[in-house]
Parts: C-alpha cells; sequence; structure tokens
C-alpha cells in the first residue's frame, strides 16, 4: 500500500519535475526558424551603389545572404573573413549579398570602406527583408540553393571555412535542418 | 433656347457643386474616421505578437526599433486588405509559433491549454475523493452499532493491567481468537499511552480506539460463539504477559504514519537541494541590458559567470580593481580562475593588476590567456596592446593589437581613444621596429640610470589618469640652467619601471655622466614647464651615479 502511493507521488512529481528541466534547458531569446528547407523570400535590395538586386535574378547561383549592422561587434569581428571568404569563391557560381539593418548609410558605407567589403550589399531601411527571413539578431546568414530555397542559417559570427562549405552544400541542395550558432547580438 | 441650356448648365454646375459637398461632408468623417481605426486594429494585432527583441512584451508595447517596423508592416498589410489571422500567420510563417503571445491550440500548443484545466480537474477529484473517503469511515466508525456490554467489557479488560488467558501455543480457533484479542487490549492500553503522552490527537485517539474497539468486540462475540458457554461472560481469567516484539508489531499503524512522514521529509529535502543546485546553476545575473538570465549550465550559452559563485567573486574582484585594492582585487580573481581557469575576464584583469606592478611579461601572458578563450575581447585587447606599447615598446605588436581592436569597436568615444592611442603609436615610434633610442639604452645598462616609480598610498586618490609623468634628471650640486636628461611618459600605469639614458638629453652631445638628482612629476596639464595645484612630485634623496639601478621614487608630495 506505501508503495503503490509512493508510485503514485512520483507518478504526477515526476511529469512536473520534468517539465521544470525542460524549461531550463530551452534559452527563451532563441527564435527557432521556421524557414529552413523552405522557399527564400524575394527581395528588391537597392545597393549603395544605387544598383538593385533581386533574389529573382540570382537564380541558378548558391546565395549566400548576411544581415549586419555596423554597431553590431561580432558583425565587424566576421567582416574580414566574409570580405576573404568572398575574393576566394566569387566566381564559382556563388553569390553574396549583405543587407544592413537598423543603421544609417553613412555607418554603413563607413563600415563597408574600413573593412574593404566589395561584395554587394543594401540597407534594409524599412525592417521588411529581415522580419521576411525572420531576423532577431545580427550578424544572421542565410544561405540560399540555385532554386531559391534556404538550406542553412547561421545565428551570429560565421568564419569564412564555413561559409565556403556551406555554400558548396547550397549549390548541391543539400539542407542543414539545425541552425549554426555564433556570437550574435540582438537587433534593436 | 440658349437661355434655356443655359440655365440648365448653371443648375447642373450648382448639383454637381451640392453633390461634391454632400460627397465630401459625407466622406470628410470616414477619412477622419480611417486613421484611428487603423491604428487601433494594427495595435490590436500587435498586441497579440511577441516582440523579438525584448522578453515578454508585446509588439504594441515595445518601443524597440524591430517592434515599430513590424507595426510599419502590419498597418501596411491591413491597409492592403489582409484580415488580422493573415497578417498574424504571415509572422508566423517567419519566426514561427513562439511570435503569438498565446499560443494556439493545435498540435503541442494545445497542451498549454489543456493541462492547467485537466491539472484542476485532477486535483478537485481527488479532493473531492479523499474527502469522501474520510466522511465515510467516520460514519462507518460512527455507525457501526456496538453492543454496550461486550464494549464495556472490552474497556474494563483492555483496562485492567492482569494478563489475559491465551494460549501461546494453542492452534486451535479458540486459542487463535485468544491471541488476537490479546493483541488488541495491548493495541489499545499502547494507544492509550502514547495518547497520554501526548503523541496522538484526541481525534486520531478516538478515531483508531474505536476501531481496535470494534475489532475486540468483533473477536469476543466470535469467541462467545466458539465456547458457547456463560462462561466467557464472567471475568476475565489472567493471561501470559504479552511478548515484546509482538507489542511493538502492535502499534503498525503509528509506526506506519511515522515511516510516511520520514519519507515524505527526506524527498522534500532532496526535491529542495535539487531545486536549489538546479537554480543556482542555471540562473546568473545579466551581465547586460541585452543579455540573457539563464546560465550555461544547462543550455551552454553564455562565457560570463557560469555560476553564482564565480560571478560574485567577479564583481568583487572589479569592485577591488576599482578601488585599486589590489591585494583583494588578485584574491578575488584567483578564486574565480580556481572555479573557472578559463574565465578571459579574470585573466584579463590579472594582466592589469601584473602590469601595473611591473610583470609586463606575466601581464601579457595573463592577456593572451584570455585572448585564447575570448580572442575578441575589447578590455584583453586594450590591456595588450597598452603593455607591448608602454612596458615593451613593442610598436608593431601594439600597433596589431590596437589594429585588431578597432575593427571589433562600433565608432564612438572608446574607438577614438584607441585611434588616438594608435596615432601616438605611428608618431612616436616607427611600426615595425622598436624606436632606436630604446635600443641603445637597452645596450648601454651602464649608461643608464633605472629603478621603479609608485605612488604614495595616501595619494592615490590624487592621481589623474590623464596625467602625464615627467622624469627630470639634472646635474647634482643644483646647477642652474634647463635639466640635463628628461624623459615624458603619457597616462603611465603605477608601479612604473623606468630607465633614464643619454636618449633623453636635453641637449644634443651633452654627456650623460657623473652625478645627477632625479625628480618625477605627475603633470596635470602635461607641460613640463608648469607645476599646478593637483601634480604629483618625487624626487631622489641624495645625488646618484648614471648607471645605478634600483633607484625607486616616490610621488609623496602634492602641489598645492
Amino acid at each position: 500500500m506505501p508503495w503503490r502511493r509512493l508510485l503514485i507521488t512520483l507518478a504526477i512529481i515526476a511529469p512536473i519535475l520534468w517539465l521544470l528541466a525542460f524549461g531550463f534547458q530551452r534559452d527563451a531569446r532563441y527564435i527557432n526558424s521556421p524557414l529552413i528547407a523552405k522557399e527564400a523570400a524575394p527581395f528588391t535590395l537597392t545597393m549603395f551603389d544605387g544598383r538593385k538586386v533581386t533574389l529573382q535574378e540570382l537564380r541558378g547561383k548558391a546565395v549566400f545572404l548576411n544581415f549586419w549592422a555596423s554597431w553590431c561587434v561580432p558583425c565587424r569581428a566576421e567582416a574580414k573573413d566574409l570580405e576573404a571568404a568572398w575574393q576566394q569563391i566569387k566566381d564559382k557560381n556563388m553569390v553574396f549579398v549583405g543587407v544592413a539593418l537598423q543603421d544609417t548609410e553613412k555607418d554603413s558605407r563607413a563600415f563597408l570602406q574600413e573593412f574593404n567589403v566589395t561584395y554587394p550589399n543594401g540597407r534594409d531601411d524599412s525592417g521588411k527583408i529581415a522580419v521576411n527571413y525572420g531576423v532577431w539578431g545580427v550578424p544572421e546568414s542565410f544561405f540560399i540553393d540555385p532554386q531559391g530555397r534556404i538550406t542553412y542559417k547561421h545565428v551570429g559570427g560565421i568564419g569564412a571555412p564555413l561559409v565556403k562549405t556551406k555554400l558548396a552544400e547550397a549549390l548541391q541542395g543539400i539542407v542543414t535542418a539545425k541552425e549554426g550558432q555564433g556570437e550574435s547580438q540582438s537587433v534593436r | 433656347m440658349r437661355a434655356q441650356r443655359k440655365r440648365r448648365s448653371v443648375i447642373s454646375l450648382r448639383a454637381r457643386a451640392l453633390i461634391a459637398l454632400c460627397l465630401f461632408s459625407l466622406t470628410g468623417p470616414i477619412f477622419a474616421a480611417t486613421t484611428p481605426d487603423l491604428d487601433d486594429r494594427t495595435r490590436a494585432i500587435a498586441a497579440e505578437l511577441r516582440c523579438v527583441v525584448c522578453q515578454n512584451l508585446s509588439v504594441a508595447d515595445s518601443p524597440s526599433e524591430m517592434a515599430q517596423q513590424m507595426k510599419g508592416i502590419i498597418r501596411e498589410q491591413l491597409q492592403a486588405g489582409k484580415t488580422p489571422t493573415e497578417i498574424k500567420s504571415y509572422f508566423v510563417s517567419k519566426y514561427g509559433e513562439w511570435v503569438l503571445l498565446a499560443p494556439t491550440t493545435k498540435g503541442f500548443s494545445l497542451a498549454v491549454w489543456v493541462l492547467p484545466f485537466v491539472a484542476l480537474f485532477i486535483g478537485l477529484g481527488l479532493g473531492v475523493w479523499l474527502l469522501r473517503r474520510w466522511s465515510t469511515k467516520k460514519t462507518r466508525l460512527e455507525t457501526k452499532a456496538l453492543d454496550p456490554a461486550l464494549l464495556a467489557r472490552v474497556r474494563n479488560e483492555a483496562g485492567t493491567d492482569r494478563p489475559m488467558e491465551h494460549d501461546p501455543e494453542g492452534s486451535s480457533q479458540q486459542s487463535q481468537l485468544r491471541q488476537e484479542r490479546a493483541r488488541l487490549y495491548a493495541d489499545l492500553k499502547e494507544l492509550e499511552f502514547d495518547f497520554q503522552a501526548g503523541k496522538l490527537s484526541a481525534t486520531d485517539y478516538g478515531e483508531l480506539s474505536q476501531e481496535i474497539e470494534s475489532k475486540a468486540v468483533s473477536v469476543l462475540q466470535q469467541l462467545d460463539a466458539s465456547s458457547g458457554s456463560v462462561q466467557s461472560k464472567t471475568k476475565a481469567k489472567k493471561l501470559p504477559e504479552k511478548p515484546r516484539a509482538e507489542k511493538a508489531g502492535g502499534s503498525k499503524v503509528a509506526g506506519l504514519r511515522g515511516w510516511q512522514l520520514a519519507a515524505g521529509g527526506a524527498f522534500l529535502l532532496l526535491f529542495g537541494l535539487a531545486l536549489g543546485v538546479v537554480l543556482t546553476k542555471s540562473l546568473r545575473s545579466r551581465a547586460s541590458e541585452g543579455d540573457t538570465m539563464t546560465g550555461d549550465f544547462l543550455t551552454g550559452t553564455g562565457s560570463l559567470g557560469t555560476n553564482s559563485e564565480v560571478a560574485s567573486s567577479l564583481q568583487e574582484g572589479k569592485a577591488a580593481f576599482a578601488k585599486q585594492d589590489w591585494a583583494k582585487a588578485i584574491d578575488a580573481f584567483k578564486k574565480v580562475l580556481a572555479s573557472d581557469p578559463n574565465q578571459p575576464e579574470a585573466h584579463a584583469y590579472m594582466g592589469f593588476i601584473l602590469v601595473q606592478a611591473g610583470h609586463a611579461d606575466g601581464a601579457l601572458l595573463a592577456f593572451d590567456k584570455a585572448l585564447a578563450v575570448a580572442p575578441n575581447l575589447p578590455m584583453a585587447l586594450w590591456g595588450k596592446g597598452m603593455t607591448l606599447y608602454q612596458a615593451k615598446q613593442d610598436y608593431a605588436g601594439a600597433r596589431e593589437t590596437f589594429e585588431k581592436l578597432l575593427r571589433m569597436m562600433p565608432p564612438g568615444q572608446e574607438r577614438g581613444e584607441v585611434e588616438k592611442v594608435l596615432a601616438e603609436i605611428s608618431q612616436g615610434g616607427r611600426p615595425g621596429k622598436p624606436p632606436a633610442q630604446t635600443a641603445s639604452a637597452a645596450a648601454n645598462p651602464s649608461e643608464q640610470i633605472s629603478g621603479k616609480i609608485t605612488i604614495d598610498p595616501k595619494l592615490k586618490a590624487n592621481v589623474d589618469n590623464q596625467a602625464v609623468l615627467f622624469i627630470i634628471a639634472r646635474p647634482a650640486g643644483g646647477a642652474a640652467g634647463p635639466p640635463l636628461a628628461v624623459k615624458k611618459i603619457e597616462r603611465p600605469v603605477f608601479p612604473l619601471s623606468y630607465a633614464l639614458g643619454p636618449e633623453n638629453v636635453m641637449m644634443q652631445g651633452r654627456p650623460f655622466t657623473g652625478k645627477v638628482t632625479i625628480s618625477v612629476r605627475l603633470d596635470k596639464d602635461g607641460n613640463p614647464t608648469t607645476r599646478q595645484p593637483g601634480d604629483l612630485t618625487g624626487e631622489t634623496k641624495t645625488p646618484v651615479d648614471v648607471g645605478a639601478k634600483n633607484i625607486d621614487i616616490v610621488l609623496d608630495q602634492l602641489v598645492k
């Protein structure tokens, strides 16, 4: 009889404890993206040189879409690496597109100049592109395959080797469901 | 005809104007009403969406830039004719169901809605069941009609100290019944004793004694029935004393309760301990406004303050460092590193303390340890750069470190400081090579005077971080004219190791030999020709020879 009571007590308490442990294992701020393996939202970005780039016209190429801001420290940390990666792969059917968000044009331009960024970059002044991609931190990077499907998402700073690997995978249409993580900052 | 047409056209014009006026008067309020309505609808939808920047705030309530942009998107979509459901679905498609402040009633989220009610019903059901159980038990005991004569006999026999007659070895039914009777009487006596000793409440005593008495009555009835004699109605015969072991087993109910209480207490204690450990390991104070309070015990996030002990020691160390209480700061940072040998901030602070004590090499090692864990830690980069620049005069290394730091820093005042130091390095020495004067000085230590400059502890509060230190050598004997040699050190860090040599002489070609007096001044305005209130000074008590080492000077005078 006491054993039965003990079992009943444990049967009630154990799920509550499990729920508590489950809650502690989760970072309440982290937002898992529902966009991986889905079609990337189309966008038209006006670049700093005045030209426009659309996602549609990049079909057939693997795209590395990077959201950044000049005030974001991890963005500064990755900037040099990204430019180095771009220099190595720019002629290999792969494209880099940088999107500055929550930033002034002056600061964004200064950032690009400081790190000698040469790949296409523009400013998302309304925040629509960022929301379309479910961005909540900076930097955030999306890899899009030649068919326009998101194959990988990385929240936080990313290194050149991973960019090259994931772009090569995107070119083959290989999807990585698990998001990558690095040092990031929340958007403002 | 023409007049008629003209009149018609005038009427027509008037009619048109009237219609236009009517339309305007009608549409005016409509337009006026559209904006507040749109605002309300935008706000209503925004109130249901979670702000992606802040915790537990709706998009409607959040002042963040992102929330404003999201509100703009909601407004645009409403204007485009989308329904609130469509707009919410749009945000869910981008951020997942996380973005909804109220989870949906589908799939796993349904559990969030259902479980509280399930728990409530289970609780209520359990409560009702327990109440009914208790009440029926009481009623059963109360309503059970007991033969008053037998009950009186039980009470009488149980109350007597004479042992009851029973045959422990007997195997007949009567013998078993007698044993049972003896056991029940013993239970009653023990219960009485416990009650008198205050171990039982009156209610419990009442319930339990009633239960045992009813059993005893039943046993007596069976005994009477089996013997069929009047003998059983007579006074009970003597019984041998009940075995002690059986007596102990007789208090089964009370024993069980004690065991249950002990087990419950132990479980609660363990639960409390486990909860305490998990909570303290899993939560931490936010290092910054944007930081999360979830520690890395379970999530693997964050690098600062992995547990409250480390975090508090780190805070303690920082506070001591700010007060220049080096001993306390060292103790605190050592404690942090004992718990977490890779804590980058503690390494960096140790680096700053070491460089102040004149141990540049140790400081560089500490900064490198910090940078090995956190390659972009600004304070470690700053400390390493300053150590290389000022203490080691490794201009190339300092420049490289500061350039890395500069890449990390967004525009602002702090960035300006780093740029300033970089500019100084460019002016003060050729990058990539140590300055020629240092090289020559290092080659001829016998031509130098070296030692350490410290600050009188009483005057520590008067140290200006922006001040410039001048080390001045004058020929012994108080010769008039300009000093023999002067060395200028901007933003010195004390205790400071110095060396004064021929490279510091004021007039080219003048030899740096013989006996000299050394004076030092921590100058607030950086002008070597003026002394002003607040400057700190110190000097050697007696003239020293060029080539002397360990000529330590204390800044112990305050210019008033």
